[in-house]
């Protein structure tokens, strides 16, 4: 070989990424080239340092959390499939733990606890929907960021009318709305942006159970829950806890009813 | 299987390296779990069709196209063709005096943000292959490339960094 053929296999050579044929004959023209040979020291003097200095960014929790989430929603949501023995088993033995502890906390606390508990319930119900809902891409059924078309087409598949306001203005445009089952019942559903992120907010009349629900992370999800003078309000997102709060919040006000 | 064991069986191992190649190519840290989150819901559509063929590729490759669908939407300038000739030109500029060349060069990060300063085309190769360390022809499964282009890009772009004027402290 030659020193222009043997350039061009230079970097595969430093690589290890060639046959050992082509491997040797390198080794030979490097043994009598001093110009290829500190080509071929520069290259690796390069990749060590690449290897000592430059990082490898790792994967933080949070998104390891969303993401198994994702998972356990996609089966959930295809689940029509037999639970294995051995979880189901888990699973009895789980349930009759929880239901003995719940029941020993609720006879010393009271209902304070249970009220929490139920409004646990409802916001990992939630986040479980609105993950369903990503997977299969179908967040948005009606899209429009004109309210008067997303609340007819919801009022028409529902027994109530629930208030839709978009607030682009507060940086919360309107992008569309679709129909959940959700606490035993269907439910509106009003899909908000909020810079690159969806905001799911599920909408239902007062109930017996309120949606108050503290704001709070659920397996890598914000969720924060409000009760407004007609409606409750429960907000479902990956945005940042702030925005998902300050969101429910004003559309708990309900101006858009008035 | 159910797909969320498949999915915690091949693809949640490789959620680092997900991660580290979308990183680099937005070079942001938001900007990358946006890109990973959605190259987890690709990879959970196809995770059954993945049968033996090894997962890391495989979901490098998906992370890699999230990203460039990533990108079309919200850089679309980051994709015009660049061939690095502009950092060639950065090399002899002067604006870049040598107190701060020896600043950059101070802190241990100077290789680090040259290759983040690397076009898409080198820096994606350049990242696959010394920090991943993939083979040449895993690398040209996951950038869509032949071999031969793998090996010409990577010389390429270790040309490229050689020359930076972040590090001249190489030789």
């Amino acid at each position: 070989m030659n020193c222009r053929q043997v350039e061009a296999l230079l970097h595969a050579h430093a690589d290890d990424q060639l046959d050992t044929l082509r491997g040797r004959s390198i080794e030979r023209h490097l043994r009598g080239c001093a110009g290829c040979t500190a080509r071929r020291d520069q290259v690796q003097a390069l990749r060590t340092r690449i290897r000592t200095e430059v990082p490898r960014y790792v994967a933080p929790d949070s998104l390891r959390a969303r993401v198994r989430a994702m998972a356990d929603a996609v089966d959930a949501s295809s689940a029509r499939r037999p639970v294995p023995r051995r979880e189901r088993i888990r699973w009895l033995g789980g349930g009759l733990l929880a239901g003995c502890a719940a029941s020993a906390l609720a006879w010393t606390l009271g209902t304070t606890l249970l009220v929490a508990r139920a409004s646990d319930q409802f916001a990992v119900a939630a986040v479980t929907t609105h993950v369903r809902a990503t997977l299969d891409d179908r967040l948005i059924v009606v899209a429009s960021s004109d309210q008067h078309t997303v609340k007819p087409w919801l009022s028409a598949r529902l027994d109530y009318s629930p208030p839709v306001e978009d607030l682009a203005d507060e940086g919360f445009p309107l992008a569309g709305g679709r129909v959940e089952r959700l606490d035993g019942r269907d439910v509106a559903t009003l899909v908000y942006r909020y810079r690159r992120h969806t905001i799911d907010v599920f909408v239902r009349p007062h109930a017996s159970r309120a949606w108050s629900v503290v704001p709070h992370g659920v397996r890598g999800f914000n969720v924060a829950g409000e009760q407004g003078p007609t409606m409750d309000w429960l907000a479902v997102s990956d945005a940042e806890p702030e925005a998902v709060l300050a969101l429910v919040r004003r559309l708990a006000r309900e101006d858009a009813a008035r | 299987m159910p797909t969320h064991h498949l999915f915690e069986q091949s693809v949640l191992p490789h959620l680092d390296a997900g991660y580290n190649l979308a990183r680099w190519l937005t070079r942001d840290a938001h900007d990358a779990e946006d890109v990973v989150q959605d190259a987890c819901l690709r990879a959970m559509k196809y995770v059954g069709s993945l049968n033996g063929e090894s997962a890391r590729p495989w979901f490098l490759t998906i992370v890699r196209h999230a990203f460039y669908d990533w990108c079309r939407r919200n850089r679309p300038a980051a994709l015009v063709d660049d061939d690095g000739s502009a950092l060639d030109n950065a090399a002899d500029d002067e604006s870049l005096g040598p107190e701060q060349v020896c600043m950059r060069r101070a802190q241990s990060k100077a290789l680090a943000d040259a290759i983040a300063a690397l076009p898409l085309p080198f820096r994606e190769v350049v990242v696959l292959r010394e920090i991943e360390e993939l083979s040449y022809k895993e690398i040209a499964r996951v950038a869509d490339i032949p071999i031969g282009t793998v090996m010409s890009r990577l010389a390429r772009a270790r040309a490229l960094l050689q020359r930076s004027p972040l590090l001249h402290a190489i030789n």
